[in-house]
């Protein structure tokens, strides 16, 4: 029988009124990759982030090898042996890639309060090199590495100095699949090392493939702990839910014709060391998909067309004629734009979801004064966050308190009521729960029956395939190819234009 | 396509050469556009070196003002701060006869406290840094003119060694190097950026975040210290004005400030806090050499720094600049 490391005992964490964490209590064993699943808002992440002193605890405890654990931040956390790797940014700006791994740890390489900076930059350019990251280096400041290399980073961060439980929360969405493919290799060695891996995705496969153990969240409250092999997605889908997860999932409908009307149309448009030379029209009541590597361009398409990129040569022109060269003019003549990188692009973060929601549509909202009503307000931002079905107290919560679907709702619940007519996604449904990633596809198939024209960008091949009318490949900041939707299509088809 | 900046940097100049070219580059430029206007009596190698001199007694404070802005702080102190540290390093140098311990520890200990009792109002009141200097500065001011009696306070001639060279010299390159270690080789450098990059992350790396913005006031207080300590042994004399007057004093080590800021992701910052104090006081002579009355010369220093740092900034296309 395996060792417990760590045991969670009637765990309860509250935020105002919202019972974030209820009374969950659960084993995790020593040498194995624990999956901790469910809906966005069920408490897995202020469940990891108490572990790792992020969030105090209100009662319960973590006993971490027959020893009550309750660090006050991440720093105490390292010391008893427990590191995350979190869903969004977790280096700092300003810092070397050196300062970034050992932040909190300089104790280390300092002498008589003189920082040894040589001897730090040296262990850090031989972690790197351990980890095979010797691209990165340690001197440079971090501002220096992308999102992808910052992450990777983070790994080093978080696990070089061999930590019993490693917390990898929502990574995995931000990662192209050879950032993955890293850190899958990571995951399995802190197994092997007889240490532990807490692992949260939402991705169903992948969660049966790299996972020993799951452990299942609801509202906050425990499910059950299953094993793994026994389990199939739809099993899993229904302990999450809490019911079977009837209905179709993608799109059913194929051979539908391709509408004529080009609503948009894209021509030679190059961003500088991005895209190159892109053209393609995008037609009523579409919905167009771009997929490729996490660097390809493709993420630029969705700035490009929402004008939103900077040095954009080439053109991109509605219908009626009408250039979009900025952001004003592309709200204006009805397009939307969700962009990848959520709280950076999408969602201002420090303020209420009502804020957010109205936020493109306040010249609609006022009267003929300029002047806005705060009852009409809250009645609209009511209205689209109970449509997105956003899990809150109010709309007058921050931002800031919601999980990372829940904020994708709160930008979704802003373009509806803003009801445009061409809507550019960017990653709709990453770090989403099954159960909402449905309620998207739903809805962006009842806005394509509306008339509605979509672009879909995404590095999920399944949704991509499940979606949409025709999928555009990118590689190096080029089109290349082109495939229309087919019953027969499969991932490796596509993924066949994207290597 | 996406690669990471650092990895495709290939061979080109290294940012801290091209940091120093710029810099230099502009501290020619500068010194040229004043010696045609005024060939005579303009920007002679002695002269330069006189202007370097009075240019340090800014670089001084703005060295240390460099941590506090760096946090996302601000200080509206600072003058403020030198006038107070200055009666009192007077008093006790001249007036207590303790000579130049008296003044040396007068100012810096004075400054510092100054900037602890900044940094503890800023953290347990939970207000903007802007606004709980500004109310403290008018108390210093007050403090200092009940110090001074409402007479102005002289520093005897025999105590005028940091006024000239070398005495100025060696005190502003001690001040130089202690601000360069605590940046660099400690861990107080570190948090400095990282609280200045992301508060909340830094928080939860351990890092007592309060602790460090107390501090980094009270690194900032001593070294306005040190320059108060050159202000009067340069200047010999100093009133302790009221009803905010003293901010007049702020403005030339906070720019050098802004230059250091500026020129951060060239890694040279300090260095660019010592040259482009030195250019400020290049651009100031030279207005005296012309004659320009007092008004134009601060209508165009004030425009030439900001097309400076306008041009050295270099904001990356879609940054957030607040």
């Amino acid at each position: 029988m395996s060792e417990v490391r760590l045991q969670v005992q009637n765990l309860s964490k509250s935020f105002g009124i919202t019972r974030a964490v209820r009374d969950v209590s659960f084993n995790i064993n020593k040498g194995e990759v624990h999956a901790l699943i469910g809906e966005n808002g069920s408490g897995k992440s202020t469940l990891t982030n108490m572990l790792c002193g992020i969030h105090t605890i209100d009662s319960g405890k973590f006993i971490l090898d027959g020893k009550e654990v309750h660090p006050k931040n991440q720093v105490e956390a390292n010391n008893e042996g427990i590191s995350i790797i979190v869903q969004e940014l977790g280096t700092l700006d300003g810092l070397t890639v050196a300062e970034n791994i050992f932040l909190g740890h300089e104790d280390m390489f300092v002498k008589n309060g003189i920082k040894n900076t040589n001897a730090m930059n040296r262990k850090a350019n031989e972690l790197l090199q351990q980890y095979g990251f010797e691209r990165i280096k340690a001197q440079n400041q971090i501002d220096d590495y992308n999102f992808e290399d910052r992450k990777l980073v983070e790994i080093v961060k978080a696990t070089y100095f061999h930590p019993k439980i490693v917390v990898i929360d929502e990574t995995t969405t931000a990662l192209s699949q050879e950032g993955r493919e890293e850190l899958y290799k990571h995951m399995n060695r802190i197994r092997e090392e007889g240490n532990t891996v807490i692992f949260i995705s939402h991705d169903l496969p992948e969660i049966l493939d790299k996972s020993d153990t799951i452990t299942v969240l609801r509202d906050g409250v425990y499910i059950d702990t299953v094993k793994s092999a026994d389990m199939t997605e739809d099993d899993l889908k229904k302990l999450m839910v809490g019911r079977e997860v009837t209905g179709a999932y993608y799109r059913a409908d194929y051979g539908t014709p391709i509408s004529d009307e080009v609503v948009l149309s894209v021509k030679n448009v190059t961003v500088p060391g991005l895209i190159e030379d892109v053209s393609f029209d995008l037609h009523q009541g579409e919905i167009l998909g771009f997929g490729g590597l996490s660097e390809s361009g493709m993420h630029e398409i969705g700035k490009a067309v929402f004008g939103a990129s900077y040095d954009r040569q080439g053109t991109v022109t509605l219908a009626n004629g009408t250039q979009i060269n900025d952001i004003p003019t592309a709200i204006k003549n009805s397009i939307a734009y969700t962009s990848k990188d959520r709280d950076n692009e999408s969602i201002v973060i420090n303020q209420s979801i009502g804020d957010n929601i109205v936020l493109p549509s306040l010249g609609e909202l006022s009267n003929k004064f300029g002047l806005l009503s705060d009852k009409k307000l809250k009645t609209f931002a009511d209205k689209f966050a109970a449509q997105m079905s956003v899990k809150m107290q109010n709309v007058g919560q921050f931002v800031s308190d919601l999980s990372g679907g829940n904020k994708q709702k709160v930008v979704l619940a802003r373009w509806i009521g803003k009801d445009s007519n061409i809507v550019v996604l960017d990653s709709p449904t990453r770090g989403i729960d099954i159960k909402v990633k449905q309620d998207i596809y739903q809805l962006m198939d009842h806005m394509r029956q509306n008339g509605k024209s979509i672009i879909m960008i995404s590095e999920e091949l399944m949704e991509l395939i499940g979606m949409c009318d025709r999928i555009i490949i990118m590689k190096d900041g080029k089109l290349n190819g082109e495939l229309l939707r087919s019953e027969e299509m499969d991932e490796n088809l596509l993924i066949s234009k994207m290597v | 396509m996406g690669t990471s900046k650092a990895a495709s940097s290939g061979k080109k100049m290294s940012p801290t050469a091209k940091g120093y070219l710029v810099l230099l580059l502009l501290v020619f430029v500068s010194w040229a556009i004043f010696k045609v206007l005024t060939p005579h009596n303009f920007g002679s190698p002695a002269n330069m070196l006189s202007y370097f001199q009075a240019s340090l007694i800014a670089s001084a404070g703005a060295v240390g003002f460099y941590f506090v802005l760096v946090m996302g702080m601000f200080d509206f102190s600072i003058g403020a701060n030198i006038i107070l540290s200055t009666i009192i390093g007077c008093k006790l140098a001249a007036g207590l006869g303790m000579g130049y311990a008296g003044l040396i520890i007068g100012c810096i200990v004075t400054g510092a406290l100054v900037g602890l009792a900044n940094g503890i109002f800023y953290v347990k009141l939970r207000i903007p840094s802007m606004i709980v200097t500004t109310g403290l500065a008018l108390i210093y001011e007050s403090l200092a003119n009940i110090i001074a009696g409402g007479m102005e306070q002289t520093l005897p001639s025999n105590l005028r060694m940091f006024g000239k060279m070398p005495g100025n010299i060696i005190l502003a390159v001690i001040v130089f190097i202690v601000a360069y270690l605590i940046l660099n080789y400690t861990k107080i450098g570190t948090y400095t950026y990282a609280i200045g990059s992301n508060e909340f992350i830094a928080k939860n790396m351990g890092i007592n975040v309060n602790k460090y913005k107390v501090l980094a006031f009270v690194i900032s207080g001593a070294f306005l210290g040190a320059m108060a300590v050159l202000t009067i042994s340069y200047g010999s004399s100093m009133v302790a004005v009221t009803g905010m007057a003293s901010m007049s004093r702020n403005f030339i080590p906070t720019m050098g400030c802004f230059f250091g800021v500026a020129f951060k992701k060239y890694g040279i910052p300090l260095q660019a806090i010592i040259i482009g104090e030195f250019m400020i006081n290049i651009i100031f002579f030279g207005f005296i050499a012309l004659g320009a009355p007092t008004a134009i010369q601060d209508v165009i220093t004030g425009l030439a720094l900001l097309i400076i740092i306008t041009l050295t900034t270099k904001v990356v296309k879609g940054e957030i600049v607040k």
